[in-house]
């Protein structure tokens, strides 16, 4: 029962749903700003239902962009950009908090202030980054490696540049020092466990306080899937990528409302997939919590 | 925080956000080696990223204050509004902008540069207003909402006063002042990345054709692009993108103040 009201909320809801009524929603914001005849409006939604079923009249209404192209460079394209930038992100808070957390510990109870410096210099570096623009660093990138630059690196800058690492970061940091600072935290430094510096691995010290951060972090993280979109969106447009980005700014080019419709469509379905796989190992690993957290 | 670190905190705050400050001198005033139609566009775009900066900060902060106190105020409102929030907070930035200027592109392009810039600044508002107030409203609402369900607030009730009146006593605390603060700096921070990014975006699709009616240093930087490639003058390309990282890094700090606020 649990399960399908997860699915009922999270794929029905959270996915199907959004992507439909969202997509219609910016077209009919986008057709009564631009005073569309009233038959543009049906013509849009079949235009949009020709695309979801990969009609072929679609490609012959739009030479150049297939329902599957559009599908396809979602799939290939903006689908794994922001997984890997999702999985890099997830990556550099968890071992970041764990080593800040674990030099506070150090320079608090053992007086290892050298750790604790080293902890904020990374945390400096980290907030610098976050202030370089993300084009800026799309923009070098590209420079040296043209429309071949590898994905893990574009991802990388995806999460390290604009922001996204350093408040990710900021997020699980301050929780798991929260924790640190309770009474069962301090029972558990007596057992004399491992600290888990590089990463919480279970039955280390930074182990035990993530295992209390990670309900609260997971939501979190779902919460930042748009902002990976968007920035991935932004690489794709500045690499030059046959993805989404590109072909949703064509579309602004060309003033094609069809084009526009379904690319957003696919780029909220992007979204709700990704938003969808993060809530599903909330739901998976602390049923509990994720009823909470809704 | 210790009030000398304060001082100096506050003094490199201001030299940090001075581009946007230098900005309204007149571009002949400043003596560079910078190619002249080069440096005009700089002044101006960092001139309209203050103007969007302000315009945003007052209409967005207007806006979180009010829809935050009525959504504490009222908790059926509430409820409805943090949905309604968090579907807009589950699309991206980037497209919103890109939606709400595609309808006005071609109204921006027939019109007077006048017309057209304040037309630009208002779409922009509109669209930046939308993706920064889920956060805005949300950093101001739960501070509020904690305060008043604490012990002291149960006492204001206790001599008869009404919500409405506890939760404007309340905004006026430390703690808001704070929250309202630190909810500024992350409008600021939100704008300023916005409107860089959109400005890059339309200027990389559009080219110059595309963004007559909208300054920004993104633009600049997209415009100057190919400085870093071979024979061209990286300095047209780093430059923006240093002042725009120096304003982020002012920025950031004050959201970072948030953690000692905590502690």
């Amino acid at each position: 029962m649990r399960f399908l009201r997860f699915l009922m909320r999270e794929f029905v809801m959270h996915g199907v749903v959004f992507a439909v009524v969202g997509t219609l929603a910016l077209t009919l914001l986008y057709l009564l700003s631009i005073g569309a005849p009233p038959s543009s409006y049906p013509e849009a939604g079949r235009s949009l239902w020709l695309m979801v079923t990969g009609a072929q009249d679609f490609q012959a209404a739009n030479p150049g962009f297939s329902a599957g192209r559009i599908i396809a460079s979602g799939a290939a394209i903006t689908l794994p950009l922001a997984l890997a930038s999702l999985f890099i992100l997830a990556v550099i808070a968890v071992c970041g908090a764990s080593f800040a957390t674990t030099a506070r510990y150090l320079a608090a109870r053992h007086g290892q202030r050298g750790v604790l410096a080293v902890s904020k210099l990374l945390g400096g570096l980290l907030g610098l980054l976050a202030a370089v623009p993300l084009f800026v660093g799309f923009w070098v990138l590209a420079n040296g490696f043209g429309s071949e630059a590898p994905f893990p690196l574009i991802a990388l800058a995806v999460v390290a540049l604009g922001g996204l690492g350093w408040d990710a970061l900021s997020f699980l940091m301050a929780d798991m020092e929260r924790q640190l600072n309770t009474t069962y935290s301090e029972v558990f430094s007596t057992l004399g466990a491992p600290l888990g510096q590089l990463f919480p691995l279970p039955g280390t010290m930074s182990g035990y306080l993530f295992s209390s951060s990670l309900p609260g972090f997971i939501p979190y993280l779902a919460g930042k899937v748009p902002a990976i979109i968007g920035a991935v969106t932004i690489a794709e447009i500045v690499f030059s990528f046959p993805g989404l980005g590109s072909t949703l700014l064509d579309a602004l080019l060309a003033s094609n409302t069809d084009l526009l419709v379904a690319s957003v469509f696919i780029l909220l379905c992007v979204n709700a997939v990704v938003a969808f796989i993060v809530k599903s190992i909330l739901f998976l690993v602390y049923p509990r919590w994720y009823e909470k957290a809704v | 925080m210790k009030k000398p670190f304060k001082i100096v905190l506050w003094a490199l705050l201001a030299i940090l956000v001075l581009p946007l400050a230098l900005a309204w001198l007149p571009p002949d005033s400043v003596t560079t080696n910078l190619p002249p139609q080069y440096q005009l566009s700089l002044f101006a775009s960092f001139k309209q990223l203050s103007v969007t900066l302000l315009a945003t900060l007052l209409v967005s902060s207007l806006v979180a204050i009010v829809l935050g106190y009525v959504s504490v105020l009222s908790t059926p409102l509430g409820r409805g509004l943090a949905s309604v929030l968090k579907a807009i907070e589950s699309v991206p930035s980037i497209l919103i902008a890109l939606f709400c200027y595609a309808p006005v592109s071609g109204y921006l392009a027939r019109h007077a540069s006048n017309v057209s810039e304040l037309a630009s600044l208002g779409v922009f508002i509109f669209a930046a207003a939308l993706t920064v107030l889920p956060e805005a409203v949300r950093g101001l609402a739960i501070p509020l909402g904690d305060l008043y369900h604490r012990k002291y607030s149960l006492s204001f009730r206790s001599y008869g006063f009404t919500k409405a009146h506890i939760l404007s006593v309340l905004m006026r605390t430390d703690t808001m002042l704070a929250a309202i603060r630190h909810s500024a700096a992350g409008i600021l921070l939100k704008t300023l990345v916005l409107d860089c990014s959109f400005g890059f975006v339309i200027q990389l699709g559009f080219g110059s054709y595309g963004t007559p009616a909208h300054h920004s240093p993104g633009a600049l930087i997209a415009a100057n692009r190919d400085a870093l490639f071979e024979g061209g003058n990286p300095l047209l390309f780093w430059l923006p993108s240093l002042l725009l990282a120096a304003t982020s890094i002012a920025f950031l700090l004050v959201l970072n103040q948030k953690k000692d606020v905590r502690s």
